[in-house]
Parts: C-alpha cells; sequence; structure tokens
C-alpha cells in the first residue's frame, strides 16, 4: 500500500532537512499512528503521502503508483485514491454539509445519482444525517470534522491520511472520531494518522511509527504513545 | 463534458459574479467601454474604405469642350480619347443634358436657375472613367492639350486626401485598439485573480480529492468569458444607437457620403465586437490563471 526507500526530504528554501533515509512499508488494511513532537518531520511524512510536497530522494510508492514520477495529468487519478483529513477540518463556510460532501464527488465527475446515494449513506457512516442541511458555522468542531470525514471518504479511497485529526477537539469528541476511523478501518480501508494524543495512542493499541529529527526511532505493532505527554 | 458538469460550472460562474457584484459591474463596464471604442473605429475605417472606395471606382475625367469646338471637332476628340490607354468609358453630355442634371441636383431651389430664362451657360463635355486612378493625372494632361478642349478636371487631390486620412485613422485605430484590448485583458485578468483568491480553499479541497487541472480551470475561464460576453453585448447595443444617429446626421448633411447601410452591416460589426468580447475576456482569465492558480 506504502513503500517508502531511502526517502530524504530537504526544503529547498531553507536546506532543513525533515525527514533522513526514511524507509517504511504499510500494508493494506493497516491503522498507523505517526507520532513525534512538532517539528520532527511527522508533517512532512503526512505531506508526503498526498503530493502535497515531494521527496528530495527515494522511492516512494502510493496505492501501487510512484509519486515523484506522476506526471502532472497523472496526479488527480492518483489523489482519487486516497482521502485526505486536516486539522483544521477545511470545510466550504457557504456551502452546507450535504453539499461539502457532495462537492467531493462533484469535482471528479461523478453521476448525480450516485453522488446523492453516496452522501447519503457517509452522512449515515458518521452520523450526521439529520444535520446535512446545515452550514459549518452552525455546526461543533467535532461534527465539523465529521463533515471532513465524510468527505475524504465518499470516494471509497483505499488509505485515509489524517493530519491531527483530533488536534482541535476535547477528548469526548476526540473519541468520537476515533470511533469512526476505527470503523472505516473494520471495513478495509487503510488508516494513517499523525497525532499528538497519548491517551488514544496508547489506548487504541495499534502501530506506532515515532519520528525524531527526521528519523523513525520507533515502529512497533500494538506500541504505545511512548513519551510523556 | 457531462450535463451535470457544466450545469455545475455554469452555477459556479452565476455565483462568483453575484459576490463580487461591484467588481464584476466594474470589469463589464471596462469592457463594454473599451469594446465601443473599439467599434468606433472599427466603424470609421470600414466606411472610410468605403468612401475611398466609392471614389476610386469612380476616378472620372470631366473634359468640358470650349464654344469654338463644332459636332465634328467633339468627335473628333472623343475618338482620340477612345484610343487612349486606359480608358474604360465615355459618356457624352450635352449642354442641355448638364441642363437638366444640374436642375435636379437643386431639387427645391431650382428657381435660381429660372434668372438665365433660356440661355444655357454650360459646355458640352464627356466624362470618362479611367481602369486605375493612377491613370487620371497622365490622361487628364493629355486631353487637356487636345485642340476644342477648355479643360479637363478631375478628382485626384480629394482621394489622396481621403486615403491619407484613411491610413491615419486605419493607424491610430489600431493602436487605439491594442491599447484598450491590452487595457481590458488586464481589467479580467486582476478581477479572475480576485475570484481566485477568493476560492484558494476550493481550489485546494479540489486538488486533494483528485479534481483535474481542467476541472479547477473552466469556471474560471468562463467568468473571464462571461464578463467580456455581457460587455461585448452591452457595446454592441451601444453601437448600432450610435450608428443610426450618426446615419441620420451624415445623411441629413453629407449627402454624398455613401454610409455602410445600416443592415446588415451593424450585425456583423455586433458579431466581431460580441466575439472580441468573449476573446478578450478569455485571454485575460487564461493569463490570470497562469500566474495566480497554481493546480
Amino acid at each position: 500500500m506504502i513503500h517508502m526507500q531511502g526517502i530524504t526530504k530537504i526544503y529547498e528554501d531553507n536546506g532543513a532537512m525533515a525527514l533522513n533515509n526514511i524507509n517504511v512499508d504499510i500494508e493494506a488494511g493497516e491503522f498507523v499512528f505517526i507520532v513525534g513532537a512538532s517539528g520532527s518531520g511527522k508533517s512532512s511524512f503526512i505531506r508526503l503521502l498526498f503530493r502535497e510536497v515531494l521527496p528530495s530522494e527515494g522511492v516512494l510508492i502510493v496505492n501501487g503508483m510512484d509519486v515523484p514520477n506522476l506526471k502532472k495529468n497523472e496526479v488527480p487519478a492518483f489523489r482519487r485514491t486516497l482521502g485526505v483529513i486536516f486539522q483544521d477540518y477545511r470545510l466550504l463556510p457557504d456551502k452546507t454539509v450535504y453539499e461539502n460532501v457532495a462537492f467531493a464527488m462533484q469535482v471528479i465527475e461523478a453521476p448525480r445519482r450516485l453522488i446523492q446515494r453516496s452522501v447519503n449513506s457517509v452522512l449515515d457512516v458518521v452520523g450526521l444525517q439529520d444535520k446535512y442541511k446545515a452550514f459549518p458555522s452552525q455546526l461543533s468542531g467535532g461534527e465539523q470534522q465529521r463533515v471532513a470525514i465524510a468527505r475524504a471518504i465518499v470516494n471509497r479511497p483505499s488509505l485515509v491520511i489524517a493530519d491531527e485529526p483530533t488536534g482541535n477537539l476535547d477528548p469526548e469528541t476526540s473519541w468520537d472520531i476515533m470511533d469512526i476511523f476505527h470503523r472505516i478501518n473494520q471495513s478495509g480501508t487503510t488508516i494513517v494518522m499523525a497525532t499528538h494524543d497519548k491517551h488514544i495512542v496508547d489506548t487504541m493499541r495499534r502501530r506506532v511509527i515515532a519520528i525524531e529529527d527526521g528519523n523513525i526511532v520507533r515502529d512497533e505493532q500494538r506500541g504505545g504513545y511512548g513519551y510523556e505527554a | 463534458m457531462k450535463l451535470s458538469t457544466a450545469e455545475y460550472f455554469l452555477h459556479e460562474v452565476a455565483i462568483s459574479l453575484r459576490r463580487k457584484n461591484l467588481m464584476s459591474f466594474a470589469s463589464i463596464g471596462t469592457v463594454a467601454v473599451s469594446l465601443f471604442v473599439l467599434g468606433v473605429f472599427l466603424i470609421l475605417v470600414l466606411n472610410f474604405n468605403r468612401l475611398a472606395g466609392t471614389l476610386e471606382s469612380q476616378v472620372q475625367i470631366s473634359v468640358y469642350f470650349n464654344d469654338e469646338a463644332t459636332a465634328a471637332k467633339q468627335r473628333e476628340v472623343a475618338s482620340a480619347i477612345q484610343g487612349m490607354q486606359g480608358i474604360s468609358s465615355i459618356h457624352y453630355v450635352s449642354r442641355a443634358e448638364a441642363m437638366e442634371r444640374l436642375r435636379e441636383r437643386l431639387g427645391d431651389q431650382k428657381y435660381l436657375l429660372d434668372s438665365l430664362e433660356d440661355e444655357n451657360p454650360l459646355p458640352d463635355s464627356l466624362e470618362i472613367v479611367v481602369k486605375r486612378p493612377d491613370m487620371v493625372e497622365t490622361a487628364a494632361k493629355a486631353i487637356s492639350k487636345m485642340e476644342g478642349v477648355e479643360e479637363a478636371k478631375y478628382g485626384q487631390d480629394v482621394i489622396e486626401h481621403l486615403f491619407d486620412i484613411t491610413r491615419l485613422v486605419r493607424i491610430f485605430g489600431l493602436a487605439l485598439m491594442v491599447l484598450l484590448a491590452a487595457a481590458t485583458i488586464f481589467i479580467i485578468a486582476n478581477t479572475i485573480r480576485l475570484t481566485v483568491f477568493a476560492r484558494r480553499k476550493e481550489i485546494a479541497i479540489m486538488k486533494y480529492v483528485g479534481a483535474t487541472d481542467w476541472f479547477i480551470r473552466w469556471p474560471f475561464i468562463l467568468e473571464g468569458m462571461v464578463l467580456g460576453l455581457i460587455g461585448g453585448i452591452l457595446a454592441a447595443i451601444a453601437l448600432r444607437s450610435f450608428y443610426a444617429a450618426m446615419a441620420a446626421k451624415i445623411y441629413s448633411t453629407l449627402t454624398f457620403f455613401p454610409l455602410m447601410p445600416q443592415y446588415p452591416f451593424m450585425n456583423y460589426v455586433a458579431v466581431a465586437i460580441i466575439l472580441s468580447g468573449m476573446i478578450i475576456g478569455t485571454i485575460g482569465s487564461a493569463i490570470s490563471l497562469k500566474r495566480f492558480l497554481q493546480v
């Protein structure tokens, strides 16, 4: 699913080395936490996965595609195989819940009937079917993040990438979100999630990849956060 | 392109235009004014061209006989002219016919001729049409030296002045058109830049979920096109009234001026102006996207 070999990322503008010779394989159906302090390279790791940034060196295969060597016109097809979720939700404020989710299908020109069916079904998955007419400003943070999750999975990606999805949420709401991720993972979708939340990592006991100063310092199945939060 | 996609694009354009009400209004206004001026020059150039063409096709020499020229002498001169190179036609105008024409031209004021009683001061003459305007001068000189000829007149000066004017209008108009087109493109590019800025979040999300570059670009291109289209239509409507007013004025004062008839001429102008508007709008958004939309 994800194959990283000798991945190094140096930012050209300031010469900072964010990742140093990373080697990782993530299999289909895994649930992986990426942990590390701010500036550890965790964020670069995540951004490489959806081709927000390109590696300076190394081999990066995601969903069977050679990410650094994709042609410009192949990038959209690649991105359709993933769902991306951010800490700040990134919803469109002038669109309703329904429209925000449908947007992800409209822009890849899905047929209207399929859009209707799929949006209703994912809103059901995230438990927002009765709020489909609401605008983001009328929702709580947790609800907004659920809309973002619905948008990320509505096109049925095989890999979901989440960058600190619970970073802005209180513990209880965070658990609601993790419950949704758990269910998505149960249905066979691979999940890679960067997080600071010690409690979540320690409780869920999934594979943990810890990054420090651009290096992988720990990679264990059913791991814990390993740091004092 | 799928129907639902086309619908989506149009919807996006409508939202965008509505959202930036004042800005859209300003750019449509600028496009309309620029295209109107552009249209005025187009109309001027085409009419001057027609005037020059009409006069050119009428490069004619009027040959006036003096009083001593007998009918035989006149025939002799006519056949001599016939034998010259580059003459396309000769028409004999008797003094009686000339008087008749004068009466007609004076119209309501033909009473002025009453004081002449039965005197006819006009000479017999020949109207000669030459094949090319540059032959007029030589032919006229040769003819004026012939026996029995009082003088040979032609309108070469007028034509040359007219050509100069046409050339000036054309050059000046072209320069102005280029400037105005550039200004309009700039205005539209700026409007689209604002749209791109206002929608940067949407654009980012579109990229994350795998929209193609062209899918992202289309609404912006369309918006520029629509701005140009609306501006073009407004300009075309204004030009139509302008031309009608100008035609009325010219028909009442400069009756000789061979103005382009309003139809179908103004339809062509309208189509040209509206198309230019759309092309300019499209170029404007394309430039903006190239600079501000990193897809």
